[in-house]
């Protein structure tokens, strides 16, 4: 293995490339960034043949660190990191995403894969605090709406990264070190707080207000950035918190899969879409890494892959969307309509990543989320229908409402009424951007076998024990069945499911004025308190600085009327008492 | 014979407090000159004395033809050294501020110079009689000079001090009278020896001796509740003497208890008897407190410092009563360092009563304006006093603290951690108070106009020239009607016929101003000698506690 690979940490080239975006002209730039992130993509591709290890391991502060920690995880990420990063730098080429936009994204993405290729846990929080600071410039850099959001964001995402240093400070004082090597996974009595701080990041049900509410605001190019990596690494960190999983985490992911869906489906600005997507999708990975224990490493396996598609297939649909709203400045699906003649390259691009999302055969989303729904199929905790359990309903349902609302999306988007709008289609970056992303889900979609070549316990999986054959008469048919639904089920429900948007507000409506109102309280009540002792002590310090200035009068006014100074025959009273008092006690002592 | 020095010293200034009467028949303006060739003798004779003691270590000297212990003997060592030092130097550097400060007259300067001389003895006397005669010099002189402008209220302050002064030395004399009684000899280092050869230190005779002097040395230091007579008599008195007599009389009476104490009673005495220990120790406790109280409480600047002497005075009677090297040290150093700064206080203080007639802290405002350089040195000297760094302030009240916490480390006396305590209590009291000093020198009154052009032309003596081109850049802005509040918020006037110097726009005297910044870098300087003063004093702390 060349020693170049093992001891140049991508993400350093990948920092040294976002101020060189900034410092050479657009094109060049936008060029050396390409350069970067696919330098980290075949690192981590040529990394794979035997370069795994803990490399970059030294001490920090007096502790043991490893900055470049290389295992088949951090691989993985490192490689679906590197290629979608390359995709998106060409397609913020194509979008004229300002300079500023791309050096943000960029150091955004160092920080990102620092995060993965941390090799314990202090280097991890560095980077993962870090993601949030630079995502949060990233947000803030487009301005207007996007400020207000992006406060909300980093306010989030302090908090997060607060919960989660916290747990890594309390698995320090118990394990005794940071290193991933040394511990399976985060101690358990820091369970509850990285499960909080990581779960900000991957959007658990009541922390996920964050995500549609900043990711529809950014640059579209930002967007496209954005969407993959803050949620994904997320999921990554769970999964070296959590080795062993959890059904706690398989059913949270359960109920995610079908909140995020149920969500998006109710809305109409097609990125706020999107959003509400991430939150449902990575309710599937989770529920694939909380079953590592009860199902094994296919499970995991299966939340992996999907985790890995995903980067894919979602920045892929954010890139088309991106698009539309590029062409046409417009931000809600109900004033677009019939742009599928006008763009087709488009249009072409959404149907792949719609088909990867919602699980169509032949597209890797149907992969990786048969994999999970097959992991599920063995949990039989709480029987519902035809045998199956709450988790494997609580996915297939999620499965229904996810393709729902892309059937919605799509006809909105492109279908719906006649055109009124004859934008262009896609740049040729963008178009080149996007056939990179939709090239792999298509890829992956029909070899299969290249994507559990990347997955770790790949021998298990191919092994003759475990049952993986996607392309089985029972996954088509589950398939087929799942997407008869959810066609149906949105022309039919379509006039019910607009009167429900109108009336169905997410949590945010009500968490979000709570806590402002509660913190303008805390500020008010606070100042007045401090006004109130500050009011106390110098009235205190007021009327004992009259006292000693005014003594006689002081004592007037007690009612005391007695000469306080010492004349003469008193101080030769004083005296002799004195001398009495030390006689006394010096001679009888 | 070297030590002929010794004598010498005490003469030069006795003898010449008679000249200004004798030659007064004839001239009228005998007396300044006199005193400041005595005491400029004598500070030569107290340079000659130290560098003698620095090559030789200490001199003594039996007076007439009597050996000790039967005669008196006179001694100089590295403490009483010290002492003299500080009792030359400000007893030559005050008479520049009395030359225009008052009071006049031949009769004055006699006791001025009767003052400086029976100091001078006290510091160097060696026998126990003797030093009471010399506290009755020093008392008598300064009843005199504290009257000597002649006014109703230093009349009675005078008169105050009189009384229990007498009482005091009374006491004194008294003591020394039980310890002659229980020893039969009056030597100092004599009586050190037959303490133990023919009492002992339980011995209630000695005891009573020891109490009866502490409680007389007491009153004259003026720790609380004591010190009644201090504060009227320093206020009282004319600016002039309350620099010498605050710098002076206490410190001298200071220097007196540590010499009984250690050189007479010795530490042993003191730390066989732990009552009397602790009883010092709380009366110095209740010293620093009540004095610093006091001081913050007071309007009246010269009354301010007053009661921050009794509390500046208790912490060395507490180093005294500590007993240990640390602490002794320290009140060692305090007791010059102290000396030294309320010098620089009182001179400053009187400056700025003689150039601009302010007497109270609501005078002050904005004195920094009209005089930076007197407002400037007060202020470095009062934040010596708070024990800022680098300070000889700093130095000794540290020693203190240290030694204090030190004695309760050492013996698990709690006494000890309560004096530390006490200190920065007394710490805080103090920066209180030097703190509205300096807030009225530099803050106060920002809002008024300057009123400085208006008030020369007032005041100008209309002797044209450009006498007053200093002046010029501070009135320059100003030409302004001035807005004096009737608060007394109105910014500092210099009163008519203040003087003038063309180096600085202070209308105070320019030699005495020279004086007071010298003796505020002084205390700085020697904040930095914290070493060289350890090294100075450590041959008689290593004596005492052999």
């Amino acid at each position: 293995m060349n020693p170049i690979l093992t001891s140049v940490p991508p993400y350093v080239l990948l920092a040294f490339a976002a101020l060189a975006v900034l410092a050479l002209p657009r094109r060049s730039g936008h060029a050396v960034a390409a350069l970067a992130t696919a330098f980290t993509f075949a690192q981590a591709v040529l990394l794979g043949d035997g370069g795994t290890g803990a490399h970059l391991a030294t001490q920090f502060l007096g502790f043991d660190v490893v900055w470049f920690n290389v295992d088949q995880f951090s691989l993985l990420m490192g490689v679906v990191v590197g290629f979608l990063a390359t995709a998106a730098v060409l397609y913020a080429y194509g979008t004229e995403a300002p300079t500023w936009v791309t050096a943000f994204a960029l150091i955004y993405v160092a920080t990102t894969v620092g995060t993965i290729y941390a090799g314990d846990w202090l280097t991890l929080i560095f980077f993962w605090e870090l993601m949030a600071v630079t995502s949060t410039l990233l947000v803030w850099q487009y301005g207007g709406a996007a400020v207000r959001a992006g406060y909300r964001y980093a306010i989030f995402h302090g908090i997060g990264g607060t919960l989660l240093l916290g747990a890594v400070v309390v698995h320090f004082a118990n394990a005794g070190t940071f290193l991933f090597s040394a511990t399976d996974g985060i101690d358990a009595s820091a369970t509850l707080l990285a499960a909080i701080g990581i779960g900000v990041n991957c959007g658990f049900i009541f922390l996920h207000t964050w995500l549609p509410d900043t990711y529809p605001r950014p640059h579209v190019a930002a967007s496209v950035f954005l969407s993959v990596f803050t949620t994904k690494t997320a999921v990554y960190v769970m999964y070296r918190a959590f080795p062993e999983g959890g059904m706690w985490l398989a059913y949270l992911g359960g109920f995610m899969a079908v909140y995020g869906a149920f969500f998006a489906l109710l809305q109409y600005d097609p990125r706020r879409l999107l959003s509400y997507h991430i939150q449902a999708q990575v309710g599937y990975m989770l529920a694939g890494l909380g079953l590592a224990t009860y199902v094994g490493e296919f499970a995991v396996t299966g939340g992996f892959a999907h985790l890995f598609n995903n980067v894919l297939y979602k920045s892929l649909l954010f890139m088309a969307v991106g698009v539309v709203i590029y062409r046409t400045d417009v931000e809600d699906i109900r004033d677009m309509g019939g742009l599928w003649r006008v763009m087709p390259v488009t249009f072409l691009v959404y149907v792949v990543g719609a088909a990867s999302i919602t699980a169509v055969p032949g597209f890797n989303g149907f992969i990786s989320k048969g994999m999970v729904i097959d992991s599920a199929h063995e949990v039989h905790n709480f029987e519902l229908l035809f045998g199956e359990g709450l988790l494997w309903w609580l996915l297939i349902l999620g499965g229904v409402g996810t393709f729902m609302s892309f059937i919605k999306l799509g006809y909105y988007v492109f279908f719906h009424g006649s055109a009124t709008l004859s934008p262009k289609d896609a740049t040729p970056f963008q178009t080149a951007g996007m056939v990179l992303a939709g090239g792999a889900c298509v890829f992956f979609g029909v070899f299969y076998y290249q994507l559990i070549e990347l997955m770790p316990f790949t021998e298990i999986i191919l092994s003759e024990d475990v049952y993986f054959k996607p392309y089985s008469m029972s996954h088509l048919t589950e398939s087929a069945a799942l997407l008869v639904t959810g066609f149906v089920g949105f022309f039919a429900l379509k006039r019910p499911l607009a009167w429900l948007a109108h009336h169905m507000r997410d949590v945010d409506a009500v968490t979000y004025p709570a806590t402002f109102y509660l913190g303008r309280g805390s500020v008010w009540g606070v100042t007045e308190l401090w006004a109130a002792v500050d009011r106390a002590v110098m009235a205190t310090i007021a009327s004992a600085e009259w006292i000693g200035m005014h003594p006689r009068e002081a004592l007037a006014r007690a009612g005391v009327d007695v000469e306080i100074r010492t004349g003469i025959g008193r101080s030769v009273l004083f005296l002799t008492l004195t001398a009495g008092v030390a006689l006394f006690v010096f001679v009888l002592s | 014979m070297s030590d002929v020095l010794l004598p010498v010293a005490i003469a030069v200034p006795l003898v010449a407090a008679t000249l200004p009467l004798a030659l007064g028949l004839k001239y009228e303006r005998a007396g300044w000159p006199v005193a400041a060739v005595a005491t400029t003798a004598l500070a030569g004779l107290a340079a000659a004395i130290g560098i003698e003691v620095a090559r030789g270590g200490a001199l003594s000297h039996a007076l007439g033809t009597y050996e000790p212990p039967i005669g008196i003997e006179l001694v100089a060592d590295e403490l009483s050294v010290a002492v003299l030092a500080l009792v030359a130097a400000v007893s030559l550097a005050t008479l520049a501020f009395a030359r225009v400060a008052g009071p006049r007259g031949n009769s004055f300067y006699s006791g001025y110079l009767l003052l400086v001389g029976g100091l001078t003895g006290l510091v160097l006397t060696g026998d126990l009689f003797n030093m009471f005669v010399f506290l009755e010099i020093v008392g008598i002189s300064t009843y005199a000079l504290i009257a000597a402008d002649r006014s109703g209220a230093s009349a009675y302050a005078s008169l105050k001090y009189l009384v229990v002064g007498t009482v005091g030395a009374s006491l004194y004399l008294l003591g020394v009278g039980y310890a002659f009684l229980a020893t039969g000899t009056l030597n100092m280092l004599d009586m050190q020896a037959q303490i133990v050869q023919q009492a002992s230190y339980a011995d209630p005779l000695i005891r009573a001796s020891y109490a009866l002097i502490v409680a007389g040395l007491g009153l004259k230091i003026a720790v609380f509740p004591i010190h009644a007579w201090q504060p009227d008599a320093y206020q009282r008195a004319p600016d002039a003497v309350t620099t010498v007599v605050a710098a002076l009389v206490s410190t001298a009476s200071a220097y007196a208890l540590i010499r009984v104490s250690y050189t007479v009673f010795t530490v042993d005495f003191l730390a066989a008897n732990d009552a009397i220990t602790t009883g010092m120790l709380i009366v110095a406790g209740a010293s620093i407190l009540a004095g610093s109280a006091l001081a913050a409480m007071q309007s009246d600047l010269k009354r301010m410092f007053a009661y921050s002497s009794v509390a500046q005075f208790g912490m060395i009677v507490a180093a005294i009563a500590l007993a240990n090297e640390t602490a002794l040290l320290g009140g060692i150093v305090h007791l010059v360092g102290h000396g030294l700064l309320k010098f620089g206080l009182f001179l400053g203080i009187g400056l700025l009563a003689l150039g601009y007639g302010a007497r109270k802290l609501d005078d002050l405002a904005s004195a920094a304006r009209s005089a930076p350089y007197t407002s400037g040195a007060v202020a470095l000297l009062g934040l010596g006093l708070v024990g800022i760094p680098p300070s000889i302030g700093f130095l000794g009240k540290w020693y203190i603290g240290v030694g204090a916490v030190e004695s309760s480390m050492a013996g698990g006396d709690p006494a000890g951690i309560g004096i530390a305590v006490v200190i920065f209590v007394s710490t805080l009291f103090t920066l209180s108070y030097v703190a509205r000093v300096i807030e009225r020198f530099y803050f106060a009154g920002v809002g008024l106009s300057d009123g400085h052009g208006d008030d020369h032309d007032e005041s100008g003596h209309g002797d044209g020239g450009g006498h007053d081109d200093a002046d010029r850049g501070v009135a320059a802005d100003g030409g302004r009607e001035s807005v004096t509040d009737d608060d007394g918020d109105g910014p500092l006037t210099p009163v008519e016929g203040a003087p003038r110097s063309r180096l600085v726009p202070d209308r105070v005297p320019p030699a005495s101003l020279a004086i007071l910044v010298l003796a505020a870098l002084t205390t700085v300087a020697l904040g930095f000698g914290g070493y060289a003063l350890f090294e100075w004093f450590d041959p008689y702390l290593t004596e005492v506690f052999a």
